[in-house]
């Protein structure tokens, strides 16, 4: 369990909006990058953001909202389960009332559908939750039940910095924002291997493919597992081997039709029948979450594991939990990408304390230090966007496809 | 003297008037015994309601989910499984150990034995005893190889939740039968079979047994009722193709698309039914072994085989061992060990238990206050039931009791927070404490049932001779004579208050965070260290509860010591 | 002085219709009679509890005053059965001390406190050559100590009539003779009526009034 709880893809988000390929969106990213690394307009577009920002932030709106926001408490309801982002959140509690005189109390559960369930218990009357961490299914079910404050963007000065364009922050699973949630860190589906898994390959080798993957459990039997899907990431890892069994099939990116599906998926069906039965338990259990698969691996249970924090192995490796020779890798084709966000209930009892919240988390000094502290959620904002940290991107499927994916894995193997 | 006797006889008008106030009391104390009892009902019904538009296609959707009959199929199994062997195990250990110089002992360490939260059970095991876990690397390490793959515990097995659900509940079952073997007349009933010349062993089998286990049945339900429906720990070791029930309706529960609204509903309604075929399970699993035993008592079998309970005088030797690994192991990943160091490369540090100690006092405090409260709470409300019903002279099904053992605990807590939410009312610890009253009540029912009703009523005859008022008979007679069983359920109840974490989370809206809240939720990481620490400071909380219950306990006596000793 | 009149008990289809009884200070009752005929139940009727398998009526008169519609702590009626039911959770002297009247009161007329109560529950123990036993709990006691700790704590209460069912049954023979002997001195010299319900005969003192429910039974 993570902040990724979406077990399932909003099917009712808008079709088309990813009617582009992936390797086009994949060409623009690149361009924003390089457009980005050129040290001119960095410097330009900072310094203009910056006189932005002081603009917005003299506003009489802004300084309304800090002058609400004083001296409210804000319970912020998120996933407790990372000690990094814990300590992360107990410092940016301090920073937050000593400089706004607002109180930050995170409020840890084991899982953010338990928010979701007190806000649909509370049916938008008065809310104990004034922030809270989410994405995909959980914003989408809050959103098409309008428990959420709307116009976010507006409010919280700092939202400019947001690098929307380059990161393509618009959407959340295929469903838009529209400023009901405001991006947070960015996830990036990728695998942490020890140096012995993938030995054939040199160890400079940063990215595989599905063939990859077979041939290295083939070598190293009962090594190799993933979380069992619906879980999030699990799900995902099937996702990024679809894509790169079907050589990026424009038709993943559109809906799943019945069509589609009977000549997409048998391929998938197939590379699995055939890695199940070499891989951990001879796929007869799985992990059942990306954190148990990774305290499998470090227990060396396991020589695979699997993360949406590009930068999670560089921080374990420092905390010296994993070996030092383990690689991070990630699919040939591009690693799944999408953002982490905040939002803020309609019915929320401290609305400007949580802004001013948003609007520090999102600022240059807590945005570095989440990616620079042991958390190393990479940022958002365009200040901070570091091309050389950043994998290449693989464009999501059709949020239809996730279902059709789950459905058919649990027909057949989830008995 | 008689002169106040006789006026007090003819006091009529004033015997109105008491009986009018007794009459009162007697409602309001029906009404709120019914409130605390029937809470968890009340609940589901609420926290159901709404969720459901059935129609048939949803239905047979539901039923042909895929892996939905395995998976029912296995749950039932390990939900009947586990807490029998358990049951018989504690059965034979008991047997092992009640006359004789070893009960003492276990008496002390069951505290101790009881406090290990289930998940560090499970936990301890996989890590100790699976494929590279600790005890066979440490084993097969003195002879420099590895530990054969087949010899280790999977990690995610029917076999592993059975192993760990059937050790754990041991203590749980001795704790039991020793509130019940207290009110039998053991001792005897096993003199009187050997002088008709049955081994003890055997004795305690034919005779002893089939009482035990009619007086177990409800605590056989809980442990049946809890394995039914726990998640933790069937997300962590419990297999998962299929996946037990409890992780499917889990999922159901916590999607929002409006067929997991519908499965929720449904599958909420299956595992009621489980429930009843578990309770089906338990009369017929009685019927058969109490007629079997039956069988063997008239054809006078000797019954040998029941010597071989004899290798359960190791039972707590054993117990204990595994306890101190298991805490050994936390307390290790506590200080930083982990599985890429060596004793000496490891980066020992105290900074995990001093940056978190900081954060920890907050909930701690409050979780011992809302334990001690609820728990004390649950207890009297407890007293007032079986009070009530011994006045009325007739019992109520104890299932009416324990409702909130066996029914679904989501639901349940979700519909008191749509109520709690839509009476505007505040998120103040005590509302948490109200919200913990109906398990504290249903477990230390369970546990106090058996004692007060089998209480000799001559005790307060004899005290009422004395010219004791029936007041001053309940205090100074009854309620002391039961003060032993009192401490237990107390201990019960505190460690139960300790557990909750729905309730918690979903009545106190997050703004009374305990330790179990924050240790549920830092455990969801999988990080072993913090996670460690959690699970050590969470297990000291009941561990120092039934310290402090079983040293009272050993200072007083009660209806306990009278017979039978 | 305790008197039963037109006293008539109903039991599983029959019916006793006894005769009147009257017993004087010091006056010992002995009640026989087969089993299931009701004797603890009618010992239990005069004390005042509730009767749940029989009809009882009659007057029971306790010095004169008529003890109908009078809860059984009124009564000051005292009980001693075959299990004497020490209360396990205090030693015997603090047994004693509970069956102390509560307004007891020494010579100066002022209530006594708790080291005076101690001391006469004490004394009572001593006089009888118990004092050892005062510090012991019910289970640490044999039949013979716990029977005559028993009837001390009955006496202590200072009853105005005791009741004993069966109260020497499960001791030896030999014990058995020699406590019941010294129970009915004790009581006679404390000039206490008493009822005893009673299987056997031997150790009755020859004064001592007799009926046997078997000769007043008719089948309805």
């Amino acid at each position: 369990m993570m902040w990724q709880t979406s077990k399932h893809a909003n099917i009712r988000s808008r079709i088309g909006f990813f009617n582009s390929f992936g390797w086009a969106n994949l060409a623009l990213l690149f361009a924003v990058l390089l457009s980005v690394l050129s040290v001119s307009p960095v410097a330009l577009g900072n310094s203009t953001l910056k006189e932005t920002i002081s603009e917005l932030e003299a506003s009489q709106q802004w300084q309304q909202t800090l002058k609400e926001a004083r001296g409210q408490t804000v319970y912020f309801y998120a996933w407790g389960g990372s000690k990094p982002v814990n300590d992360y959140l107990r410092w940016a509690a301090r920073e937050i009332a000593s400089r706004y005189k607002v109180r930050l109390r995170h409020v840890k559960v084991a899982d953010i559908s338990e928010a979701v369930s007190r806000l649909k218990a509370e049916d938008g009357s008065k809310s104990a939750i004034d922030l809270l961490w989410v994405n995909g299914e959980n914003f989408s079910y809050l959103k098409a039940q309008k428990l959420l404050l709307g116009k976010l963007p507006s409010a919280i000065p700092n939202t400019t910095l947001l690098a929307t364009e380059q990161l393509s922050l618009h959407n959340d699973f295929g469903v838009p924002m529209e400023g009901y949630e405001v991006p947070w860190g960015v996830g990036q589906f990728n695998l942490i291997a020890n140096q012995s898994l993938f030995s054939a390959k040199n160890p400079e080798q940063t990215s595989i493919t599905p063939a990859d993957i077979l041939s290295a459990a083939e070598r190293n039997p009962g090594r190799i597992s993933y979380p069992r899907p619906p879980e999030f990431h699990g799900t995902t890892f099937l996702k990024q081997l679809l894509v790169a069994l079907t050589n990026s099939d424009p038709r993943l990116f559109a809906l799943a039709t019945p069509n589609a599906q009977q000549q997409l998926l048998p391929v998938l069906w197939h590379y699995l029948d055939k890695l199940h039965p070499i891989i951990w338990q001879n796929g007869s259990a799985f992990p059942s979450s990306n954190t148990e698969q990774l305290a499998l691996f470090t227990q060396q249970q396991l020589d695979l594991a699997v993360s949406f924090n590009p930068n999670q192995m560089a921080k374990e490796q420092s905390e010296k939990r994993i070996a030092s020779n383990a690689q991070r890798l990630f699919f040939d084709g591009g690693a799944i990408t999408n953002s982490h966000n905040l939002a803020i209930p309609k019915g929320a009892q401290s609305p400007a304390g949580a802004k001013v919240v948003i609007h520090f988390l999102l600022s240059e000094l807590a945005q570095k230090h989440k990616v620079d502290g042991s958390w190393g959620d990479p940022a958002v904002i365009t200040p901070l966007l570091d091309p050389a940290s950043t994998l290449p991107a693989q464009q999501e499927l059709h949020s239809s496809w996730q279902q059709v994916i789950e459905d058919t894995w649990q027909q057949k193997y989830g008995a | 003297m008689n002169n106040r006797l006789l006026a007090k006889s003819q006091l009529s008008p004033s015997n109105q008037l008491y009986s009018a106030i007794d009459l009162g009391l007697k409602s309001t104390a029906w009404v709120l015994v019914a409130i605390i009892a029937l809470a968890p009902l009340f609940g589901v019904v609420i926290g159901l309601w709404p969720a459901a538009e059935l129609d048939w296609a949803a239905i047979s959707r539901f039923l042909g989910y895929n892996g939905l009959a395995y998976s029912v199929a296995s749950t039932l199994l390990l939900s009947l499984v586990a807490p029998l062997i358990a049951l018989y195990i504690a059965f034979m250990v008991y047997s092992q150990y009640r006359f004789n110089r070893r009960w003492q002992s276990l008496e002390k360490r069951l505290a101790p034995l009881l406090s290990l939260p289930h998940l560090a059970v499970a936990l301890g095991l996989v890590y100790l005893f699976s494929s590279g876990g600790m005890l066979w690397s440490v084993l097969w390490g003195f002879v420099g190889q590895t530990a054969p793959e087949w010899l280790g515990l999977p990690r995610k097995s029917m076999l592993t939740m059975i192993l760990a659900i059937s050790i754990k509940e041991v203590p749980f079952f001795l704790l039991i039968f020793s509130a019940i073997g207290r009110q039998l007349a053991i001792k005897q009933w096993l003199l009187q079979g050997r002088a008709l010349g049955y081994s003890e062993s055997a004795s305690w089998w034919l005779i002893v047994f089939p009482v035990v286990l009619k007086q177990s049945r409800l605590a056989v339900l809980a442990a049946m009722a809890y394995t039914l429906s726990v998640l933790d720990i069937s997300l962590l070791i419990g297999p998962n193709i299929p996946e037990l029930y409890a992780v499917v309706l889990y999922n159901w529960q916590t999607g929002f698309t409006p067929d997991e609204q519908t499965f929720a509903f449904l599958g909420n309604l299956l595992l009621i039914a489980m429930l009843g075929v578990l309770i089906a399970c338990i009369y017929i699993h009685e019927r058969l072994v109490t007629k079997q035993l039956a069988n063997q008592a008239v054809m006078a079998n000797p019954l040998n085989i029941t010597r071989l309970s004899g290798v359960f005088t190791a039972w707590l030797g054993f117990f204990s061992l595994l306890t101190l690994a298991i805490l050994a192991t936390f307390l290790l990943w506590s200080l930083g060990w982990n599985t890429h160091s060596t004793f000496n490369t490891a980066n020992w540090s105290t900074s995990l238990w001093q940056d978190e100690w900081f954060f920890m006092q907050g909930p701690l405090l409050n979780s011992l206050h809302i334990a001690f409260f609820s728990s004390i709470l649950g207890v009297g409300v407890t007293l007032l039931a079986l009070e009530l019903q011994r006045h009325n002279k007739r019992y109520f099904p104890d299932y009416l009791w324990l409702l909130a053992i066996l029914l679904p605990q989501l639901s349940m807590v979700y519909g008191w927070q749509i109520v709690h939410t839509s009476s505007n009312a505040s998120y103040h610890s005590s509302w948490i404490i109200l919200s913990h009253v109906p398990f504290t009540f249903a477990y230390s029912y369970l546990v106090l049932r058996g004692p007060f009703q089998s209480l000799n009523r001559h005790y307060e005859l004899v005290a009422a001779s004395f010219g004791y008022s029936p007041w001053q008979r309940w205090w100074k007679v009854r309620f002391m004579l039961l003060r032993p069983a009192l401490l237990s359920a107390f201990a019960i109840a505190f460690s139960v208050s300790i557990a909750q974490y729905i309730p918690t989370l979903m009545i106190g809206a997050g703004r009374v965070a305990t330790i179990t809240t924050e240790a549920v939720a830092i455990a969801s990481g999988n990080e072993q260290s913090i996670t460690a620490v959690y699970i050590l400071v969470q297990a000291a909380l009941p561990f120092i509860a039934f310290l402090v219950a079983s040293i009272l306990a050993q200072r007083t006596r009660g209806s306990v010591d009278a017979e039978h000793q | 002085m305790l008197s039963i009149n037109n006293c008539q008990i109903q039991i599983e289809g029959c019916l006793i219709t006894l005769p009147n009884i009257t017993l004087e200070k010091g006056e010992l009752l002995v009640i026989t009679g087969p089993s299931g005929m009701g004797k603890s139940t009618f010992l239990h009727w005069i004390l005042g509890d509730s009767i749940r398998h029989a009809n009882i009526s009659g007057e029971i008169m306790l010095n004169g005053v008529p003890l109908s519609g009078v809860n059984i702590e009124q009564r000051r009626i005292g009980l001693l059965m075959q299990d004497v039911h020490l209360f396990p959770h205090l030693n015997v002297l603090d047994n004693i001390c509970f069956a102390l009247p509560h307004r007891l009161k020494d010579e100066q007329g002022s209530k006594l406190s708790r080291r005076q109560r101690k001391d006469s529950a004490m004394q009572m123990l001593n006089k009888i050559n118990m004092g050892y036993v005062a510090e012991h709990y019910s289970h640490q006691l044999s039949g013979g100590e716990r029977s005559r700790v028993g009837l001390v704590r009955a006496l202590a209460n200072q009853p105005q009539a005791l009741l004993m069912d069966e109260p020497f049954a499960a001791l030896d023979p030999d014990t058995s003779a020699k406590v019941s002997q010294w129970a009915f001195s004790q009581l006679h010299e404390r000039g206490v009526p008493s009822i005893m319900v009673s299987h056997d005969l031997n150790n009755i003192p020859s004064q001592a009034q007799h009926l046997d429910l078997a000769n007043y039974f008719q089948q309805v």
